[in-house]
C-alpha cells in the first residue's frame, strides 16, 4: 500500500504549500502560512489579483482584522455599513424598515469594499509576508500520485507541494478536478448580476443621508425580482453606487427571464430609480453564488489538499444579508491552522489535515453555517418573493388612503387584506415557524 | 509673425499640416529625393529646405540633421505626419529642443511666445488643452497634397546616420486610403472565418464602399491588410457611413472611427460598447444581416 | 552585446472612467506591461539567445513600476535582469519626459548597442517615445520593424511600410520599434515566473539621473470629456432580418446616407 501522508518519496517539493486562487480565502491562508514560516506560493489567474473578481460588497470586517491588526486603517475600504434598509418592493409601492445604530459604527462591524482594490491589497500584503505571488497563470488540473494531490499542472509546467489550498471560487475547477465535488445541482446556485454606478462623493452622502465616510446597505425583496426567487441589494462605496440582485438560477430558468431583464427592472423601479439618477454604469457583471448553506459544504480536505472560501461553498444568503467574505477570511485561517500543524507532524493526509475542518467548525464561520443550516429551503418558499410585500403594501395603503371612507382598525385592515390576498393564514403561520426556526 | 517648422520624410502628402499652420510662417525641411522636395515647395509654404538626395541613405537616417536645422531656428510649432518615418523625425526634434509632443490634436493656435493645443489623452477618452512655452510638436494626419505654392528649395548638406537601404520588397497590391472613403463596411472578430470575408466584399460591393477590419482581423490572422485597420493606432477615418459588423466597439477601435457620419453597428450582444456610440443598432447575427442586406441593396 | 526592451507598466484606458471635467480615474482598470511590449521582449529574447546577448528590460514610471508583481511579470517574459526608474514623480509623465529618463537610464546601463520597443503603448498610443528616446541618445530609430538580426558587422532590420518592405543595414546602436505583429510573444508558464522571481532588478533613483533643464514647457489650461457626437442609438431588432435590414435601408436612404 502507497504512502500518503507526504507528498512524494525523492521529490523536493517546489514549495510547502500551492494556494490556488488570490481572494480572500487564498490571501488569508497563504499570508498566515509565509508568516509562520512556510514556503508558500498564490496562484492567481487574473493578471493581476482581482482582475477577474465581481465588483465587491460589504463585507463583515471583524475576522480580518484577527489577521490584520490594523486593516480598517490600512485597507482600501470604501465606506463603513451604519445603517441597514430592508425594503420590501411592489409594483407601485414599497415599505422600508431603516435600521440605524451608532453600535454598528463603534467598533466597526461592517464595510463595503471593491474587490479590485481590496484583493490587489491582500496579495500586497502576502508578497511583503514571503509568499511567492503567480499572476496570469491559468492551473490546467491538480497533480495526483499514489491517490493524493501533490501539486498542479499549467501549460507544460508542473509545481509541487506537500499541500494544495484551492481557493479558486464558487466554479471550484481545482475541488471538481481532485474529485472532491460533483457538478452543484442548479437550486443551489444563484446569479448574481451587478452593476457600479458612479455618482459624486456628495450626491451619495446627500441621497443616502450620510455623513464622512458612514455607508447604508439595502436588502430589497418583492417586485424587484419580478417574482424570481432571490433578492435586490444596494449598497454604498465612496464615489459609487454598488447596485444588483441575486436570482435563484433554478427559478429564474423556469420562469424563462433573462438576468439581464431582471436587473433592469429593478434598476427602473419607481423606489431604485432616484438613488441612481444622473449616475453612470461603470462596471456591470454577473457572478454564480453559491447559497446552499450547510448543505454546499461538502468534502473539504483530501489527502494533500484543502478547499477554502467559495470554494467550500461557504457562502451563507440569510435572506437579510449574503455573506461570503468573511466566512472565507474565516477558513483561510482555520486553513492555516490546520495545514501548519499538517506540515508540523509531518502528515499531509487527510487524516494530517484533520485540523482544517476541526478549527472551521469551531469558529463563527462554521457555528454561523450550522445555525442557518435551513435558510436556503425556507427562502425557496415562493411567498417569500411575491406576495408578502404586496399584502403589506395593501395593509399600509387602506391605512394612509384616505379617500373619505371611515377608518377601520389596523387588524381588521390587514384581516381584510389577508383574505383577498393569495396568501393563507395558514401559510403566513407556517412562513412564520420556518422562518424563525431558519434564521 | 509666429514660425512653423513641417516635417517630411519622402512623402510631400502635408495638406492638412500646411492648413494646421495657417497664419504662421511655414518652413518646410524634406528628406527624400528632389521631387519630394519640389512637391512640397508647390503647397503652401515659405520655403523648403532640402538636406539633399538621400541615395542609399534611409530616410531616418537624416533624423539628427532634421534636429540640427529645427534647433538652430526654434520655431513656435513644429508638425509631422502620423506617418512612421516622419514621426522619427518628429523624435529628433523633440529630443533636441526637450519638447514637448501632442498627439491625437484637434486644435492649434499659436502665438508669438508658444501654441496652444487641445489634444485627446489616454486615447481620447478626455481631452486637455495645453499651453506650450518654447516650441510645440504635434503630430498630424498629414492629409492630401497641399497646392497653390512655389516656394524656393535651399539645399543644406547632412551627414546622414548609419542606416542604408540593402533591399526594396514592394508590396504586391496597391494601398487602400480608407481616410478618403465615402462608406465602409468594417468587420471584426465576429467574422469567423476567412471564407467569410467574402460575404462582407459583397456587400462592401453594393454600397459602393471600402472594407476595413478592426485590429484582430489585421494582425495574427491577417485576413485583411494592414492599411484597412481601423483604430488608435491604425486608420482613423470619416466616412459618410461606416458599417460596424460584428465588432464590438472597444476603446481602441471606436476612436479611429469616430468622425463617421452615420454610424451602424450590428452585434449579437445587445450590451455591446458600440451600440451606446452608433446611429442605428441591429441586435443580430453578421451571417443574417449581411447576406439580408446585400439583397436589399442589389 | 547587450540589447534593451524598453517597457511600459500601464493601465488599459478601456477600464478608466472620465467624469464630465475630464478628470481620469483609473478605479478598476489593472496595471500591466503594456499591450504590444510583450512583441518587443519575444523579439530581442530571440536575438539576445541567437547571439548570446544580455536582454535588459528598462522601464521608468510611477512608484507601482518598481512593485513585485510589475518586475516579476516584466522578467516572466524574457529578460535577464530589469532596471527600473519608479517614482510618482514619473507618473503619468510625458512622452518626451518620458523618452529622457529611458535615454539617461541606458546611458547608466551603457555599452547598449540595440533599443527594442513596442509598437506603441496601450494607454496613451503616441507612437513617440522610440523616436523621442533615439534623438535623446543621438542614434537613428526606425518604426515597423518585423525582423532583426546580426549580420556581418552590422544589424540587419527588415521593416514595413506603405509600399511593402524594406531590409535596412544599421551600423551603430539603434532604437527600434517592433511591429505589433513581428513575432507572436510567449505566455509565461510557472517556471518562468519562478525563474523570473530570481532575477535581478535594479532601482534607479529618479534623482540620480542627469536630466537637464528644457527650453521648453507645458501648463494646463483646462481639461474636459469629449462630447462624442450624439447619435441615435436607435435599436432594430426583431426575428425577421429581412424586415429589420428594410428599415436600415430605409432610415439611412432617407437621411440621403445611401
Amino acid at each position: 500500500m502507497s504512502d500518503v501522508t507526504t507528498a512524494t518519496e525523492g521529490v523536493e517539493p517546489d514549495f510547502d504549500v500551492i494556494v490556488i486562487g488570490a481572494g480572500v480565502a487564498g490571501c488569508v491562508a497563504a499570508y498566515l502560512l509565509a508568516q509562520a514560516g512556510r514556503s508558500v506560493v498564490l496562484i492567481e489567474r487574473g493578471d493581476t489579483p482581482g482582475a477577474k473578481n465581481l465588483s465587491g460588497g460589504v463585507l463583515y470586517s471583524r475576522v480580518l482584522e484577527e489577521v490584520f491588526p490594523d486593516f480598517l486603517t490600512e485597507a482600501p475600504i470604501e465606506r463603513t455599513i451604519t445603517r441597514n434598509y430592508i425594503q420590501f418592493l411592489n409594483g407601485s409601492s414599497s415599505i422600508g424598515i431603516d435600521y440605524q445604530d451608532d453600535r454598528l459604527a463603534n467598533p466597526v462591524n461592517a464595510v463595503t469594499v471593491l474587490r479590485a482594490t481590496l484583493d490587489a491589497w491582500l496579495a500586497e500584503k502576502c508578497e511583503e509576508a514571503g509568499v511567492f505571488l503567480m499572476a496570469g497563470v491559468r492551473v490546467d488540473a491538480v497533480l495526483k500520485e499514489n491517490g493524493r494531490v501533490v501539486g498542479v499542472r499549467a501549460g507544460e509546467d508542473e509545481l509541487r507541494a506537500h499541500v494544495v489550498v484551492a481557493a479558486d471560487g464558487v466554479n471550484s475547477f481545482i475541488a471538481r478536478d481532485a474529485g472532491l465535488r460533483t457538478k452543484e445541482p442548479t437550486n443551489h446556485l444563484a446569479l448574481g448580476v451587478k452593476a457600479i454606478v458612479s455618482l459624486p462623493e456628495e450626491t451619495i452622502r446627500e441621497r443616502f443621508h450620510l455623513s464622512g465616510d458612514e455607508g447604508a446597505a439595502y436588502a430589497v425583496v418583492g417586485d424587484c425580482t419580478m417574482g424570481v426567487g432571490g433578492g435586490g441589494f444596494m449598497y454604498t462605496n465612496k464615489a459609487s453606487l454598488s447596485i444588483g440582485v441575486v436570482l435563484r438560477l433554478d427559478d429564474m430558468t423556469a420562469k424563462g427571464y433573462a438576468s439581464s431583464d431582471v436587473f433592469d427592472h429593478f434598476i427602473a423601479h419607481p423606489f431604485v430609480a432616484p438613488f441612481l439618477k444622473d449616475g453612470e454604469i461603470s462596471e456591470y457583471a454577473s457572478h454564480l453564488v453559491a447559497e446552499g448553506g450547510l448543505s454546499m459544504v461538502g468534502q473539504i480536505e483530501t489527502d494533500g489538499m484543502v478547499v477554502v472560501g467559495d470554494a467550500a461553498g461557504l457562502t451563507l444568503n440569510t435572506g437579510l444579508t449574503v455573506r461570503g467574505m468573511d466566512l472565507a477570511a474565516a477558513s483561510g485561517i482555520a486553513a492555516a491552522t490546520g495545514i501548519d500543524q499538517a506540515l508540523t507532524a509531518g502528515d499531509t493526509s487527510k487524516v494530517g489535515l484533520a485540523g482544517y475542518r476541526t478549527a472551521l467548525f469551531a469558529s463563527f464561520a462554521g457555528k454561523d453555517m450550522e445555525t442557518y443550516a435551513k435558510a436556503p429551503a425556507f427562502l425557496e418558499r415562493e411567498r417569500m418573493y411575491t406576495r408578502y410585500g404586496q399584502l403589506l403594501g395593501d395593509i399600509l395603503y387602506g391605512v394612509f388612503n384616505h379617500d373619505l371612507t371611515p377608518r377601520r382598525r389596523l387588524m381588521s385592515v390587514a384581516r381584510g387584506e389577508l383574505k383577498r390576498s393569495p396568501v393563507r393564514m395558514r401559510d403566513l403561520m407556517s412562513d412564520g415557524i420556518a422562518g424563525v426556526r431558519a434564521l | 509673425m509666429p514660425s512653423t517648422y513641417i516635417l517630411v520624410a519622402g512623402d510631400a502628402r502635408i495638406g492638412n499640416l500646411v492648413a494646421a499652420a495657417a497664419g504662421t510662417r511655414i518652413t518646410a525641411v524634406v528628406v527624400g529625393t528632389r521631387a519630394v522636395a519640389d512637391a512640397v515647395a508647390a503647397s503652401a509654404v515659405a520655403t523648403v529646405v532640402w538636406l539633399g538626395e538621400p541615395g542609399e541613405n534611409a530616410l531616418e537616417a537624416f533624423a539628427g540633421p532634421v534636429a540640427d536645422v529645427v534647433a538652430a531656428a526654434a520655431p513656435q510649432l513644429v508638425l509631422a505626419s502620423t506617418r512612421p518615418s516622419d514621426r522619427v523625425l518628429a523624435g529628433a526634434v523633440a529630443a533636441r529642443l526637450g519638447a514637448p509632443v501632442s498627439t491625437m490634436v484637434s486644435e492649434v493656435v499659436v502665438s508669438g511666445d508658444g501654441a496652444q493645443v487641445t489634444r485627446g489623452v489616454y486615447g481620447g477618452i478626455a481631452q486637455e488643452v495645453v499651453a506650450v512655452t518654447g516650441t510645440a510638436v504635434v503630430i498630424l494626419d498629414g492629409g492630401a497634397s497641399g497646392t497653390g505654392g512655389d516656394a524656393p528649395v535651399e539645399e543644406v548638406a547632412a551627414v546622414p546616420a548609419g542606416v542604408v537601404v540593402v533591399e526594396n520588397r514592394p508590396a504586391a497590391r496597391t494601398q487602400v486610403d480608407l481616410g478618403r472613403a465615402q462608406r465602409i463596411v468594417s468587420v471584426g472578430r465576429g467574422l469567423k472565418s476567412q471564407d467569410d470575408v467574402a460575404m462582407v466584399e459583397a456587400l462592401a460591393a453594393a454600397l459602393d464602399a471600402e472594407t476595413a477590419c478592426s485590429r484582430p482581423l489585421a494582425e495574427g490572422v491577417s485576413w485583411f491588410t494592414k492599411d484597412r485597420y481601423v483604430g488608435i493606432t491604425g486608420q482613423h477615418v470619416s466616412p459618410d457611413l461606416y458599417l460596424a459588423l460584428g465588432i464590438s466597439g472597444q476603446l481602441q477601435h471606436a476612436v479611429g472611427a469616430r468622425g463617421a457620419g452615420t454610424i451602424v453597428a450590428v452585434n449579437t450582444d445587445k450590451d455591446c460598447p458600440y451600440f451606446k456610440e452608433a446611429d442605428y443598432c441591429i441586435v443580430g447575427d453578421l451571417y443574417d444581416v449581411v447576406p439580408a442586406l446585400t439583397r436589399a441593396l442589389t | 552585446m547587450k540589447i534593451v526592451v524598453a517597457y511600459k507598466w500601464a493601465f488599459n484606458p478601456q477600464d478608466a472612467t472620465v467624469d464630465s471635467g475630464g478628470t481620469v480615474t483609473w478605479g478598476r482598470a489593472k496595471a500591466g506591461v503594456s499591450e504590444y511590449d510583450p512583441v518587443a521582449v519575444e523579439l530581442g529574447r530571440r536575438l539576445a539567445d541567437a547571439t548570446g546577448a544580455e536582454l535588459i528590460g528598462v522601464s521608468v514610471g510611477g512608484a507601482d513600476t518598481a512593485s513585485p508583481m510589475a518586475t516579476k511579470s516584466a522578467l516572466s517574459r524574457g529578460f535577464d535582469r530589469v532596471v527600473v526608474v519608479a517614482d510618482d514623480a514619473l507618473a503619468g509623465a510625458s512622452t518626451t519626459q518620458t523618452a529622457l529618463v529611458l535615454a539617461q537610464v541606458i546611458a547608466h546601463i551603457g555599452d547598449v548597442d540595440l533599443v527594442l520597443t513596442g509598437d506603441s503603448s496601450v494607454d496613451v498610443g503616441a507612437q513617440m517615445v522610440p523616436a523621442v528616446l533615439a534623438g535623446a541618445l543621438g542614434w537613428p530609430s526606425v518604426m515597423n520593424v518585423t525582423t532583426v538580426s546580426v549580420g556581418a558587422g552590422d544589424l540587419r532590420v527588415e521593416r514595413a511600410h506603405e509600399g511593402g518592405s524594406q531590409v535596412l543595414a544599421v551600423t551603430g546602436p539603434v532604437v527600434l520599434a517592433a511591429a505589433s505583429d513581428a513575432v507572436v510573444p510567449r505566455v509565461p508558464g510557472m517556471k518562468d515566473i519562478l525563474a523570473a522571481g530570481k532575477r535581478p532588478v535594479e532601482k534607479v533613483d529618479l534623482a540620480a539621473l542627469a536630466t537637464g533643464p528644457s527650453a521648453s514647457s507645458v501648463a494646463g489650461v483646462s481639461t474636459s470629456r469629449p462630447e462624442l457626437k450624439s447619435r441615435g442609438g436607435r435599436v432594430l431588432a426583431g426575428a425577421d432580418v429581412d424586415a429589420v435590414v428594410a428599415e436600415l435601408v430605409a432610415a439611412l436612404r432617407a437621411t440621403n446616407v445611401i
